[in-house]
């Protein structure tokens, strides 16, 4: 029985490998031959800067490239092997990501069939096998999440904060896990033999024996219990995990900015925090932000766009951060959902982290699970079908798709309340037999 | 047609008067006319220029922005009259006749589609051809609003689709009009060699429109001015110093104008847009706070 699941399990990665490679050839027919180019523009971008550093240059001399040096550097063999090469390791970190999900639910004692569907969730998904094939940079930054998420699984603090603190130099928007790390990272972190212990996954519904084990004396004030969640988040293993990213994400943007100066600064970490994009895309602040952009935004404004992400991120770290994973897929929901520039590839970003939520869901396929896929893709469709209208018709319908952007975020919070409503909250981290007992005789 | 080549002292000093002066509405063809020859009906003007300098339009964009030129070589050539020697007095230069501009397509992405006649088509142009390598060169001074994407027709180049081609100006691709500025774009378009000299050449430019800025009506209004076409060729055989850029004048048989409609947000919205932008994040922001706190 194992072997037939063995198989099946590579039958998959082989399918999803095969389908990938398939893709690119058919990328590279299709840009030599058609009008419209399959691969992405962005790749185009990362290709040109790789040229202008294999050419003894700056990234920065190709006009949009808003990355980590690190990018062009990986994309190097480009200009020296096959302008295809960065799609085949975008395409390597996607598969990568399918067995990192696989790892994840092994070691969290999920069955194998329903590991397999989790990780077909991924695979298979239009979204990633296209993203990846087009030449978006993207699954690298899924692939570093889930090896972060596997490491502090498996109790290796400061690779984690190794590979954190570099993908939070590529990507900034990783900065938006770090206090649940932490959080998770305190004191129930590491069982009586040093590493954590994990939970293990139960087809019975396992609510209520995870909340008991937190409590473990009655908070005399909120200022006390207050107390007690800071200070137990002062420990040897956060410190470390904070110490360590930290000094790998300010290290490596000390290095680029020493070689490429202000150019770096700019381009690959100021734009992205300051960005006001007037063009349209999915926010919905897009069109708020052409409105304004002749006369700029007062500080107000700024406040009032920040507001309702801020408000968001804390309930759900405070709420969820010790079922980690779940916690992680609804900040980046929301994170995308409420930014002020919303492009398609960002979905990407918690794609990955959905089928590692999946076996813990009480909703089916049939009917719930169907209509918020519905909700989502159909509100999609029809922001999609009023920006057509707009770019490639040119009809003034700036007020139609800003509404469309308003029911697609109205979509985007019906799929996250669905998914609260339906999930077994389920702590990634036990605590200890050793302690519960210690636990038990106190309160005698 | 014989047509006359003189050589141009006076064109250099016009250039480097009018770059020294700033004049930002010297008008473009006093910047080839000064040796201008009446033959026929279209007034002609020649300009001899060491090969080395590939593109003109430059010259063209100081003009429009009101800049004072950097330095251009172009100031540098002292004896243009030696260039412009030893090229045939008799030369049968294919000359244009017709010229038509077309904007194609429909919303934000179009194209300029020049389609240009060549009135001495049959075996005088094939001639010409067999001694000079010729190239027609279209400027392009595009208006406020609308771009060109210096990568898209680096791609054309590499397709073959262009000899070369130029972006002068503001390549932005992103920020609206508001906070860009104009941008000027030389198109060099081969003579296909053949036995059959085509007759009647079509360029298509690819072009973008910007975020306009805000007005009431909706749509923004953006209109091509007058473009410049050129004939530049040189001897083949020879390879000489010199390269000769003759250009058609226009004002005699104007282009047809080329106008683009572009969408454009409405300033009276932003109350109703912003308040209900802002309303609406924190209405849903509090629903998954909420959700997420009543979970039991």
């Amino acid at each position: 029985m194992a072997a037939t699941t063995t198989t099946l399990r590579w039958r998959v990665m082989a399918a999803s490998a095969a389908l990938r490679v398939a893709l690119v050839a058919y990328g590279e027919w299709q840009d030599a031959h058609l009008e419209v180019r399959y691969t992405d523009v962005d790749y185009l971008v990362f290709s040109d800067a790789a040229a202008s550093v294999a050419a003894g240059g700056s990234p920065f001399a190709r006009a949009t490239y808003r990355y980590s040096p690190l990018l062009a550097f990986l994309l190097l063999p480009n200009s020296l092997l096959h302008p295809a090469w960065g799609k085949l390791i975008f395409s390597a970190a996607d598969l990568l990501v399918g067995l990192f999900i696989d790892t994840i639910l092994r070691l969290r004692g999920v069955p194998e069939k329903t590991r397999i569907w989790s990780v077909v969730a991924w695979l298979f998904n239009p979204f990633t096998f296209t993203i990846g094939t087009r030449g978006n940079c993207e699954p690298i930054v899924c692939a570093a999440v889930l090896w972060v998420l596997i490491c502090l699984m498996k109790g290796q603090v400061l690779q984690a904060a190794f590979w954190y603190g570099l993908i939070v130099h590529f990507r900034i928007y990783p900065i938006i896990y770090a206090v649940p790390f932490v959080i998770v990272l305190g004191k129930n972190y590491a069982g009586p033999a040093g590493r954590p212990i994990l939970t293990q996954w139960s087809s019975k519904q396992q609510l209520q024996s995870d909340k008991t084990s937190e409590n473990v004396e009655e908070p005399t004030s909120l200022l006390a219990s207050l107390w007690i969640f800071l200070s137990s988040l002062i420990t040897r293993n956060t410190i470390l995990f904070g110490l360590f990213s930290g000094s790998m994400f300010f290290g490596w943007t000390g290095v680029f900015f020493y070689l490429y100066g202000w150019d770096f600064l700019n381009e690959a970490l100021l734009y992205h925090l300051t960005r006001t994009d007037p063009r349209h895309n999915f926010s919905i602040y897009f069109y708020h932000i052409y409105l304004h952009h002749q006369q700029g935004f007062s500080s107000i404004q700024k406040l009032a766009s920040f507001l309702p992400q801020l408000m968001v991120q804390l309930a759900l770290i405070l709420r969820f951060s010790r079922d980690l994973p779940f916690c992680l897929f609804l900040q980046t929901v929301a994170f995308v959902a409420f930014n002020k520039v919303m492009t398609a590839q960002y979905f990407v970003w918690f794609f990955c982290l959905l089928p590692l939520i999946l076996p813990w869901t009480r909703m089916k396929l049939r009917w719930k699970g169907l209509a918020c896929m519905l909700v989502w893709m159909g509100s999609q469709l029809h922001w999609l079908m009023w920006a057509y209208l707009l770019e490639f018709k040119g009809r003034n319908v700036f007020v139609q798709l800003w509404v469309a952007g308003l029911v697609f975020l109205a979509a985007n919070t019906f799929v996250m309340i669905m998914v609260i409503r339906h999930h077994k909250y389920t702590q990634l981290f036990s605590v200890s037999t050793k302690s519960r007992s210690k636990v038990a005789a106190k309160k005698e | 047609m014989a047509v006359r080549i003189r050589p141009c002292l006076l064109a250099v000093a016009f250039f480097a008067a009018a770059w020294v002066s700033g004049a930002s509405s010297v008008p473009q063809q006093v910047l080839f006319n000064s040796c201008s020859e009446k033959v026929d009906n279209s007034q002609k003007s020649f300009n001899c220029m060491p090969c080395s300098r590939t593109y003109v339009a430059d010259a063209y964009l100081d003009a429009l922005t009101g800049q004072l030129a950097q330095h251009r070589d172009l100031t540098e050539v002292p004896e243009t009259a030696d260039l412009c020697k030893g090229l045939d007095d008799d030369l049968d230069v294919p000359v244009l006749s017709e010229v038509h501009r077309q904007l194609v397509g429909e919303g934000s992405h179009r194209r300029l589609v020049y389609s240009v006649k060549f009135g001495n088509c049959e075996d005088d142009a094939v001639k010409f051809l067999d001694g000079y390598a010729a190239n027609l060169v279209i400027i392009e001074k595009l208006p406020s609003g609308v771009f060109a994407d210096p990568f898209e027709l680096q791609h054309f180049v590499e397709r073959k689709v262009f000899l070369d081609v130029a972006v002068f100006g503001d390549t932005n691709l992103e920020l609206p009009s508001a906070l860009s500025n104009r941008s000027a774009v030389e198109i060099h378009f081969d003579f296909k060699p053949s036995t059959t000299m085509d007759c009647n050449l079509v360029v298509e430019l690819p072009l973008h429109a910007r975020y306009p800025p805000l007005d009431s009506s909706g749509y923004a209004t953006v209109e091509f001015g007058s473009p410049d076409l050129l004939l530049h060729y040189r001897k083949k055989d020879t390879h000489p110093d010199s390269c000769i850029w003759v250009s058609k004048n226009l004002d005699a048989e104007p282009v047809d104008k080329a106008v683009w409609r572009v969408p454009c947000g409405n300033g009276a919205h932003a109350g109703f847009v912003s308040s209900l932008t802002f309303i609406s994040a924190l209405v849903c922001s509090m629903s998954v706070v909420l959700a997420a706190s009543l979970i039991s």
